[in-house]
C-alpha cells in the first residue's frame, strides 16, 4: 500500500532578480515521513518551504499540500509553520503567545492550557511560562516559536532551522520528539544547515543552488557516496556535481 | 579620529538606501513649496452674497430748478469697486434668503443695501457739507441741504465662525465704504453706515476656531504613527506571516487591528476634548456622540493610510518618514489655521483630498455651531467612504505584507 502523498511539488522555479533560488525542483513527501532538508546557507531551503506553504508564488511549477494546490486557505488549519526568524510577540509572556495562536487555531482555552503544558515541558520552558518573551535568550525564543508551531497538532509541519542556537542536549530531545510525531503519522519537513543532524530523518534531501543534489534515506546516501558521514557525503556530492559541469 | 569612520559609516548606510535618500532630498523642498503656496497671507475667493435693493437715485432740492433726481448708483459703484481677487460676489434679490445662507456652503457674509441707499447717502452728504454747486444737464445748480433722511444703514450679516476671515471681510468692506464716502465728500463714517450682525456674536476666539483642526491633527499624528509602527513591527518580527498562515483571513486580521486602534483613538480623543474644554475652555456646544462618530470614521481611514505606509516602508524609520511626508502637509492644506479659500486654486484640490479637511469641517460645525447630523452628512459621507476604501486597501496590503515579508 502506497502511503498518501502529503507534499507534491513539480518543477518549482523561483527567481529573485538575477538570483535563482529554486531551479526546477521536484519533491514528494509521504505521510508520517520525517523529511530532512539539508544544505548550505543560501541553498534555497527557506524559499522552498515558503513556496510550499503558499507564502511565495513560484515563477513556474506547482505545489500540492494534502492534495490542495497551493496557495490555499483550506490546508491552513492542518499546517504548522515555524519560520526562521523568531516570530513571537516580545511584549507578551510565553503563555500569552501560545494562547493567542491557540485562539487563531480555534482551540478552546482548556485545550490550549493542556497543549501549552505539554509543549513547554518539551522545550523546557515550564518555569518561564509567565515571563515576557522579550527577556528570553535567542535559543529560548526559538523554543517558544517551536511550541507555537506545534500547538494545534498539525498534520503537516514545516520547521525552518528549529535547532539553530539550541543546546546539543535539547537538540537531541527535539529530534526524539520529531521522530515520535512521525510515528503518530505527522509529516514533518525540517531544515538544517548542520548536515549531520539529518541522520535522524527518514529521508534526506540535499539542496544546493536551488536543486536537489540527491534524496534518499541516510543509509542510501552514505552507500551512494561511499562515505561514513553525511557531511562528507554532501561535500562529495557537491564536488561531483561541480566536476560534472 | 575614529569619529570619521562612524560618520562615513552612517552616511554610507543612508546613501545605500534609495528610499531614505529620496525622502531626505525631497522632504524639505516639498515642505517649502507647500508652505509658500498654501499660505499666501491674503484671502481669495471669499463668497459673499450682496442684495442690492438700492434704486440708485438721489432726490435733492436745488436753489435754481427745485427738486431734481440724480442717478448716482452708489451701491452698484460700491459693488463694482470690491476687490475681485478677494471676493466672489453673488448677487441676490432676497434679503432673508441671503441672511440665512451665511455660514452655509461657503458663504461668509451677506450684505444688504436698503432701497434708498443712494438717496440717503447723497442727502446726508449735502446736509453735512452745506450748499454746494454741481453740474446738472449742462447748468450749474446749487444743492440745498434737506431734512435728515432715515436709515441709510446697510446690514452686514457675518459668519464669524472664523474670526480671522470675519475680521478681513469686515475690514475690506469698511475700506471700500470709506473710499466711496470720500468721493461724496461726506462726513459720514463707514462704521456708522454698517450694521454688523455676527453669526456667533463674536464669541468664537481664534483658539476655539483652531481647536477642532488641531485636535484632528493630533488624532492623525497619533493614530497613523501608532498603526504604522505596529504593522511594520508585526511584519519585520515575522509574527504577521505567522498570523496569516493560521486559519484567519486578512479581513479578520484587519478588522481586529481596526477595532483595537479605534478604541485607542476614542480614548485619546476623549482625552483631547476633555483637556481642551476643561483647561482652555474651548467652545463645545454640540453633541459629543456626533463628535465620536466623526472621530471613529476619520481614524479608521487613517489606520488604512498607516497600513499602506507600512507596506511601502522597509522599517520603522522609513515608516516615520512617510508619515511626516503625509502629515505635515495635511495640517497646512486642511483649513486648520487659514481657510482653504486663502490658498491658490492650484493647491486647493489637494485640500479636498485630505480627510482632515472634512474632519475639521465637521468638528467645527458640531463643536462651534452645535450643528446636528443633517448639517454634517456630506462630511460624514466623505469620511465614511474614505474609511471603507482604506479598509479594503488595508486588507490587500496585509495579505501582501505577509506574503512578501
Amino acid at each position: 500500500m502506497a502511503a498518501e502523498q502529503i507534499i507534491r511539488a513539480k518543477g518549482l522555479r523561483k527567481r529573485f532578480g538575477r538570483r535563482t533560488a529554486l531551479d526546477g525542483l521536484d519533491l514528494a513527501v509521504t505521510q508520517g515521513q520525517l523529511y530532512g532538508l539539508a544544505g548550505p546557507n543560501g541553498a534555497g531551503k527557506t524559499t522552498l518551504i515558503r513556496t510550499l506553504c503558499g507564502l511565495l508564488r513560484p515563477d513556474e511549477g506547482e505545489a500540492y499540500l494534502l492534495g490542495w494546490r497551493m496557495p490555499s486557505a483550506r490546508v491552513l488549519s492542518q499546517l504548522g509553520y515555524m519560520p526562521q526568524d523568531y516570530a513571537v510577540y516580545d511584549d507578551l509572556s510565553v503563555l500569552q503567545n501560545l494562547e493567542f495562536f491557540g485562539e487563531l487555531y480555534d482551540l478552546r482555552r482548556k485545550q490550549v492550557r493542556e497543549r501549552a503544558n505539554e509543549l513547554l515541558e518539551l522545550v523546557e520552558l515550564t518555569d518561564r511560562k509567565t515571563q515576557r518573551v522579550g527577556t528570553l535568550s535567542g535559543g529560548m525564543r526559538r523554543r517558544v516559536s517551536l511550541a507555537i508551531s506545534l500547538l494545534h497538532k498539525p498534520r503537516l509541519a514545516f520547521l525552518d532551522e528549529p535547532t539553530a542556537g539550541v543546546d546539543p542536549k535539547l537538540r537531541r530531545t527535539f529530534w526524539d520528539y520529531f521522530n515520535r510525531l512521525a510515528e503518530q503519522d505527522v509529516t514533518l519537513v525540517v531544515t538544517t544547515h548542520l548536515v549531520d543532524e539529518a541522520l535522524r530523518c527518514h529521508v534526506v534531501g540535499f539542496l544546493n543552488a536551488g536543486r536537489l543534489l540527491t534524496q534518499g534515506t541516510p543509509d542510501e546516501i552514505l552507500a551512494e557516496t561511499g562515505t561514513s558521514n553525511l557531511d562528507d557525503a554532501f561535500i562529495a556530492l557537491q564536488e561531483r556535481r561541480e566536476g560534472g559541469r | 579620529m575614529k569619529s570619521f569612520a562612524v560618520m562615513r559609516n552612517v552616511l554610507r548606510r543612508i546613501v545605500r538606501d534609495v528610499r531614505t535618500l529620496a525622502l531626505i532630498v525631497i522632504l524639505p523642498l516639498f515642505f517649502v513649496l507647500l508652505y509658500g503656496n498654501s499660505f499666501s497671507g491674503s484671502y481669495k475667493d471669499l463668497t459673499i452674497v450682496i442684495v442690492n435693493e438700492d434704486n440708485g437715485l438721489a432726490s435733492v432740492r436745488t436753489a435754481e430748478v427745485g427738486r431734481i433726481t440724480l442717478a448716482v448708483d452708489l451701491a452698484a459703484k460700491f459693488v463694482a469697486a470690491l476687490d475681485p481677487q478677494m471676493f466672489n460676489v453673488v448677487m441676490s434679490d432676497d434679503p432673508d434668503a441671503a441672511a440665512a445662507s451665511v455660514g452655509e456652503s461657503g458663504v461668509w457674509a451677506a450684505f444688504v443695501f436698503p432701497k434708498s441707499f443712494s438717496n440717503a447717502l447723497v442727502n446726508e452728504a449735502v446736509r453735512a457739507g452745506g450748499e454746494r454747486k454741481i453740474d446738472f444737464d449742462g447748468n450749474t445748480v446749487t444743492l440745498l441741504p434737506g431734512e435728515p433722511v432715515d436709515g441709510p444703514k446697510t446690514t452686514l450679516m457675518l459668519d464669524d465662525g472664523n474670526p480671522l476671515v470675519a475680521a478681513a471681510i469686515h475690514g475690506a468692506l469698511e475700506t471700500a465704504f470709506s473710499q466711496m464716502l470720500a468721493t461724496q465728500q461726506s462726513s459720514l463714517t463707514a462704521a456708522g453706515l454698517l450694521d454688523v450682525r455676527a453669526l456667533y456674536e463674536g464669541k468664537i476666539r481664534i483658539l476655539d476656531f483652531t481647536a477642532p483642526g488641531v485636535i484632528g491633527f493630533a488624532m492623525t499624528l497619533i493614530t497613523v504613527l501608532l498603526t504604522a509602527m505596529s504593522v511594520v513591527r508585526e511584519r519585520t518580527s515575522g509574527t504577521l506571516t505567522r498570523v496569516l498562515i493560521a486559519p484567519i483571513s486578512a479581513w479578520e486580521v484587519t478588522a481586529g487591528y481596526t477595532m483595537a486602534f479605534s478604541l485607542i483613538a476614542i480614548f485619546q480623543a476623549a482625552e483631547l476634548f476633555l483637556g481642551s474644554t476643561l483647561l482652555f475652555d474651548i467652545r463645545f456646544v454640540g453633541s459629543p456622540v456626533l463628535v465620536a462618530l466623526v472621530i471613529v470614521l476619520f481614524t479608521i481611514g487613517l489606520q488604512g493610510i498607516a497600513t499602506l505606509i507600512s507596506t511601502l516602508a522597509k522599517n520603522e524609520a522609513q515608516a516615520m518618514q512617510f508619515v511626516l511626508f503625509l502629515l505635515i502637509p495635511s495640517i497646512m492644506i486642511s483649513g486648520v489655521f487659514w481657510p482653504i479659500e486663502t490658498m491658490p486654486a492650484t493647491i486647493r484640490p489637494l485640500s479636498y483630498l485630505s480627510p482632515l479637511t472634512y474632519a475639521n469641517s465637521a468638528l467645527r460645525k458640531v463643536m462651534l455651531a452645535g450643528r446636528g447630523i443633517g448639517d454634517i452628512r456630506f462630511e460624514l459621507a466623505v469620511l465614511g467612504a474614505f474609511a471603507l476604501v482604506m479598509l479594503l486597501l488595508s486588507v490587500l496590503s496585509m495579505r501582501r505584507q505577509a506574503y512578501t515579508a
